[in-house]
C-alpha cells in the first residue's frame, strides 16, 4: 500500500514538473480557471440580488451548496483526470496503455496517475472561496455533527464523480472514440448539483436520483446542513447517505471497469 | 525459456460499414467476420536464443507478441514463460521482461533521460546498487553521457533509442522483446544498437526475439529465425539453412570488350545487356562460378566481372511470394 | 480565389467524417440549455418580467447563447498555433491565398455545418418544449443574418489574433485560455449584458466581445429596436475591420519573427 502510494506521488511529480515548466501558462490557467467559474457564480450572485430568492434558497444557501460542488468535482477533476474520456482515449489509441499493461504495476494506479494537471486547482480555490462566501452568508448552525459530516459529504462527492469519469473511460475500451455525452453527465452534473435540485422539471430530478443518485451527494446533505425542511419525497435521514450512494458508485465503476479490462485483453484494440 | 503449444488467436471484427444505411442497420443486426490472426503456432526457445521473428504485415507477428508480453489472451492453446502464463500474472510477469518498440516510447517526454531512469527504477523496484552498476554499463556502451541529461524530446531518433534500450534494460529482464528497433536510423547508429544487443544477448545470456522488416538486422544477430504469415509458421530454424535451401539466382556482372556467337549458354541465362555490361543469372547449386565463368568465356571476352549474390531479403521475399511452406523444422 | 473555394468545400466536406461528435455536441449544449432554463424559470418564480426581460426573453437567450457556442467557437480555438508549433505552419505561407484567409477558408465548413446542426436544430427543439421569442418581421431575420455574419468575422478575427501568439511564445496556450476566458466573459454568454451592472456593460464596450454574441442576441430578441440595430450592427463592421487589420499587422509581424519548433 505505501508502495503504490509512493508510485502514485512518484508519478504525478513527473507530471507536476513538466506542467510547471510552462510557468507563464500556469499562473494563466489558474488565473482564468478562477475566472471563468467565478464568474459564473458571480453572474448567479448578481441575479440573485435583483430575483432574492431561487425557490426559496438565499444567495448564501447557493453559494454553500455551489462551493461545495466546485470543490469536490475540482478535487475529484484531479485526481481522475487519467480516466477522462479525452485523455484516456488518446493514451489508448496511442499505444500508451499497452505500455502501461507492460510495467508491473497495478494498471489502475497506473491510469489514475496518468494525467494530473495541477491547474486545476484554480478551480478549487475558486470552489473554495465559494464555498467561503456561503458559510459566512448562510448562517448555519453548527453542530458537531456536522462538522463531522462536511468532510464526508465533499468525500462523497469527489468519489461519486469520480465513479462517472470512470465509467465514462471504461466506455473506451469498446469504443476508443471517447463519448462526448458522458461528459453531460459529469460536468453537467456539477453545475446540476450546483442548483437546489427542487427547481428542475421532475423527469430530470428521477434521473438524477434513479439512475445517477447525484441527489445524495450534495444537494440532500445540503439540506441537514442548512436546517431547511424535506423537499421531494425523502425523508431527512436520506441526508446522510451521500457516502453510501458514493461507495456503490465507485464499486460498480470499478467492477465495470475490471469487465473492461477483461474485455480489451482479449481482444486487444 | 518460452514454450508455445498450439497457439491460436481469433478475432470477432464487426463489419465497418460505409454507407449511412449500412451503418445504421449494424447498430440493429451487427455483422461480424472472423479473423484468425495466429492459427495454430508452436514453437520453443531456450535461455539465450537470439531470434528473428519474420514475416510480412498483417503475419500475425504483433498479435503473437502481444500475447507474450502479457496484454492479450489467446483463443487457444497454451504459452509458458519463465514457468509463467503472461496473462494471468500480468503485473509478476512483466516485471521479467522489457521490451523496445519502435514506435512508443517508453519515457518521459518532456523529462531528461536521467529522471525517466530513475522513474522506472521506481516503477520496476529495481536495487539501488542494481541501478546503478547497470546504468554505469549501459552508459558506457551506448554513449549515452552525451544527452542523458537532455529532455527526451530534444533527442534524435538514434539517441532515443539508446535511451530506450538502457530503459529496457535496467530491471535485468530475462527476456527482450525488440521491435523494428533500427528503422529511420543510419547506418553507424544502427551498428551501435547491434552490436549492444548482441553484448547483452551473450554477456547475460537474455533471450532476444527481434521482429523486424530490416534483413540485415537479422542477418547480423540471429542465428535462428521463425517465419510466419496468415497466422502460420512458414519456417523455424536457422538461417543459413534457409538461405541454402531458398537462395535466389546469383548473378555474375560483366564487363567485356567484344562478343560472339549466339550468345546461348547452358545453365546460365541473360539479364541484361547493354553492349558494355552484361548480367548473367544462374543457380549456383547447380553450376560452380568457374564453370560458369569458363562457359562465358567461350564467346565472350571478360575484361572485369563482379559476382552478385541475392540479399537475405530476397530470397525471404522469394519465400513470402512462393509461398514455400516447409513441414519438418530444419534445424542444423 | 479558386483556391478559396477549394478549401471551403473542403472544410464543408470534412465536417462529415465528424458526425458523431457533431450529434454528441448537440446533446451537451441541449443539456446545459435545459439546465440554465430551469434555473431562470424558477428564479422568475412566475414573475413576467424582470429588468425589461420576460421570461420567454430569458429562456430564448438561453438557447441562443447554447446554439451560439460551436458556432463563434466561444470556448477557444487553437488551430492555427498548434499548426506553428509542429511546422505545419511552413506548407500554409506558401499557399496562394495567405494565412489569414487560408484559416479563414477552414473555418466557413466548420462554423456554418455547427451552426446548422448545434445552433439551428437546437433552436427547433427546444422550440418544442419551450416559448421561444423569434424575430417578428423578415426584416429583422435580415438583420440577424448580417449581425451573425459579422459576428462570426469578429470571432474568427479575434481567435486568430490570439493564436499568433504562437509565433512569440512556445506556451500560448494558456495565454489564449485566458484570452478566451475574457471573451467569454464580456461577450454576454454567461449573462445578457443588459442584465449585468451598468459598470460592467460599459466597460465591455470598450472591447470587439459585445459585438461578437451579444449584439446579436439582442437584434434576435428584439430589446434592440430601429435605430438601436443600425448602431449595433454599424458598431460591429468597426470591430470587425479593426480586429482585421490588427490581425494582418500583427501577422507580418510574426512571420518576421518565425520561429518554427518541430517536433
Amino acid at each position: 500500500m505505501r508502495r503504490s502510494l509512493k508510485l502514485y506521488f512518484t508519478l504525478i511529480s513527473v507530471q507536476i514538473r513538466s506542467q510547471m515548466e510552462y510557468r507563464v501558462s500556469f499562473f494563466m490557467d489558474l488565473l482564468s480557471t478562477m475566472l471563468l467559474n467565478g464568474s459564473y457564480f458571480l453572474a448567479l450572485a448578481l441575479i440573485l440580488e435583483r430575483f432574492g430568492n431561487i425557490a426559496g434558497w438565499t444567495l448564501g444557501d447557493m453559494a454553500f451548496i455551489a462551493g461545495l460542488s466546485e470543490m469536490g468535482f475540482s478535487i475529484m477533476d484531479m485526481l481522475f483526470s487519467g480516466f477522462d474520456p479525452d485523455s484516456f482515449s488518446q493514451n489508448v489509441r496511442l499505444g500508451k496503455f499497452d505500455q502501461m499493461l507492460l510495467r508491473p504495476v497495478n494498471i489502475s494506479l497506473q491510469v489514475f496517475s496518468s494525467k494530473f494537471l495541477i491547474r486545476r486547482l484554480g478551480r478549487f480555490l475558486e470552489g473554495a472561496i465559494i464555498f467561503g462566501v456561503g458559510m459566512g452568508l448562510a448562517g448555519i448552525h453548527w453542530t458537531l455533527a456536522k462538522v463531522l459530516y462536511l468532510p464526508i459529504v465533499l468525500i462523497s462527492i469527489v468519489a461519486g464523480m469520480g465513479a462517472l469519469f470512470v465509467m465514462g473511460g471504461t466506455l473506451i475500451f469498446w469504443t476508443v472514440q471517447p463519448v462526448e455525452v458522458v461528459n453531460i453527465v459529469t460536468y453537467g452534473g456539477n453545475e446540476l448539483m450546483s442548483y437546489p435540485m427542487n427547481i428542475y422539471p421532475r423527469w430530470i430530478q428521477n434521473v438524477f436520483t434513479y439512475l445517477i443518485p447525484l441527489v445524495f451527494l450534495n444537494y440532500l446533505p445540503a439540506l441537514y446542513f442548512l436546517d431547511k425542511p424535506g423537499v421531494l419525497h425523502f425523508a431527512p435521514v436520506f441526508s446522510f447517505a451521500a457516502p453510501f450512494a458514493a461507495a456503490l458508485m465507485l464499486f460498480l465503476a470499478f467492477r465495470f471497469w475490471s469487465f473492461g479490462l477483461r474485455h480489451y485483453q482479449s481482444t486487444g484494440t | 525459456m518460452i514454450e508455445v503449444t498450439h497457439l491460436s488467436k481469433e478475432f470477432r471484427l464487426a463489419d465497418r460499414q460505409p454507407t449511412f444505411a449500412g451503418s445504421f442497420r449494424q447498430l440493429f443486426k451487427p455483422r461480424y467476420r472472423e479473423l484468425k490472426a495466429v492459427d495454430d503456432i508452436s514453437f520453443a526457445l531456450e535461455k539465450g536464443e537470439f531470434v528473428g521473428y519474420l514475416g510480412p504485415n498483417g503475419a500475425g507477428k504483433s498479435t503473437t507478441i502481444k500475447m507474450l508480453t502479457g496484454l492479450l489472451v489467446p483463443t487457444s492453446g497454451t504459452m509458458i514463460v519463465d514457468g509463467m502464463i503472461p496473462w494471468k500474472q500480468r503485473t509478476k510477469y512483466v516485471a521479467g521482461i522489457g521490451a523496445v518498440f519502435g514506435q512508443r516510447s517508453s519515457l518521459w517526454w518532456d523529462l531528461p533521460v536521467s529522471d525517466s531512469l530513475e522513474v522506472l527504477q521506481s516503477l520496476y523496484n529495481v536495487p539501488a546498487a542494481r541501478f546503478r552498476s547497470n546504468l554505469e554499463e549501459f552508459r558506457k556502451l551506448l554513449e549515452l553521457d552525451e544527452f542523458i541529461h537532455a529532455p527526451v524530446r530534444s533527442l534524435s531518433l538514434g539517441q532515443r533509442m539508446r535511451a530506450e534500450l538502457c530503459a529496457a534494460l535496467l530491471h535485468d529482464p530475462k527476456i527482450l522483446f525488440l521491435d523494428e528497433p533500427t528503422i529511420g536510423l543510419d547506418v553507424v547508429a544502427k551498428e551501435r544498437i547491434r552490436r549492444f544487443v548482441q553484448h547483452i544477448n551473450r554477456e547475460r545470456e537474455t533471450t532476444v526475439i527481434l521482429t523486424t522488416h530490416d534483413l540485415s538486422d537479422i542477418e547480423r544477430l540471429c542465428k535462428r529465425v521463425i517465419i510466419l504469415d496468415h497466422g502460420h509458421i512458414l519456417y523455424d530454424g536457422m538461417l543459413q539453412a534457409l538461405i541454402d535451401r531458398f537462395e535466389g539466382e546469383h548473378l555474375i556482372r560483366l564487363t567485356y570488350s567484344s562478343r560472339e556467337g549466339g550468345g546461348i549458354f547452358d545453365g546460365l541465362r541473360l539479364a541484361q545487356d547493354d553492349g558494355i555490361q552484361a548480367v548473367y543469372a544462374f543457380d549456383h547449386r547447380n553450376l560452380s562460378v568457374p564453370e560458369a565463368l569458363s562457359r562465358l568465356q567461350q564467346q565472350i571476352t571478360i575484361v572485369d566481372f563482379e559476382l552478385i549474390r541475392p540479399s537475405v531479403e530476397e530470397t525471404i521475399r522469394h519465400i513470402y511470394e512462393e509461398k514455400l511452406l516447409l513441414t519438418p523444422p530444419d534445424k542444423a | 480565389m479558386r483556391y478559396l473555394m477549394q478549401l471551403i468545400k473542403n472544410s464543408f466536406r470534412m465536417q462529415f467524417t465528424y458526425r458523431t461528435a457533431l450529434f454528441a455536441g448537440l446533446l451537451t449544449n441541449l443539456f446545459f440549455g435545459v439546465l440554465r432554463a430551469a434555473v431562470l424559470i424558477a428564479l422568475y418564480a412566475g414573475k413576467s418580467s424582470v429588468n425589461g426581460m420576460s421570461i420567454e426573453e430569458a429562456v430564448t437567450y438561453v438557447a441562443l447563447s447554447q446554439g451560439l457556442i460551436a458556432f463563434l467557437s466561444i470556448f477557444g480555438y487553437y488551430d492555427v498555433m498548434r499548426s506553428v508549433y509542429s511546422g505545419d505552419i511552413a506548407g500554409d505561407l506558401i499557399r496562394p491565398a495567405g494565412l489569414f484567409f487560408t484559416w479563414m477558408g477552414r473555418d466557413v465548413g466548420r462554423s456554418v455545418v455547427n451552426l446548422i446542426m448545434r445552433g439551428i436544430l437546437l433552436m427547433v427543439i427546444f422550440g418544442f418544449f419551450f416559448d421561444l421569442v423569434l424575430p417578428t418581421s423578415g426584416l429583422q431575420w435580415l438583420w440577424v443574418l448580417i449581425s451573425m455574419i459579422l459576428s462570426w468575422g469578429i470571432s474568427f478575427c479575434w481567435r486568430f489574433l490570439v493564436n499568433l501568439f504562437g509565433f512569440w511564445t512556445p506556451d500560448a496556450v494558456g495565454i489564449g485560455r485566458m484570452m478566451f476566458a475574457v471573451s467569454q466573459l464580456f461577450c454576454g454568454f454567461i449573462l445578457p449584458l443588459r442584465l449585468l451592472p451598468v459598470w460592467f456593460s460599459r466597460l465591455a464596450e470598450f472591447t470587439p466581445f459585445p459585438s461578437m454574441m451579444n449584439s446579436t442576441v439582442e437584434i434576435f430578441l428584439g430589446t434592440m429596436q430601429g435605430f438601436q440595430v443600425l448602431q449595433a450592427i454599424l458598431i460591429q463592421m468597426l470591430w470587425l475591420a479593426i480586429l482585421y487589420a490588427l490581425c494582418q499587422l500583427t501577422l507580418a509581424l510574426g512571420i518576421r519573427r518565425l520561429v518554427i519548433q518541430g517536433g
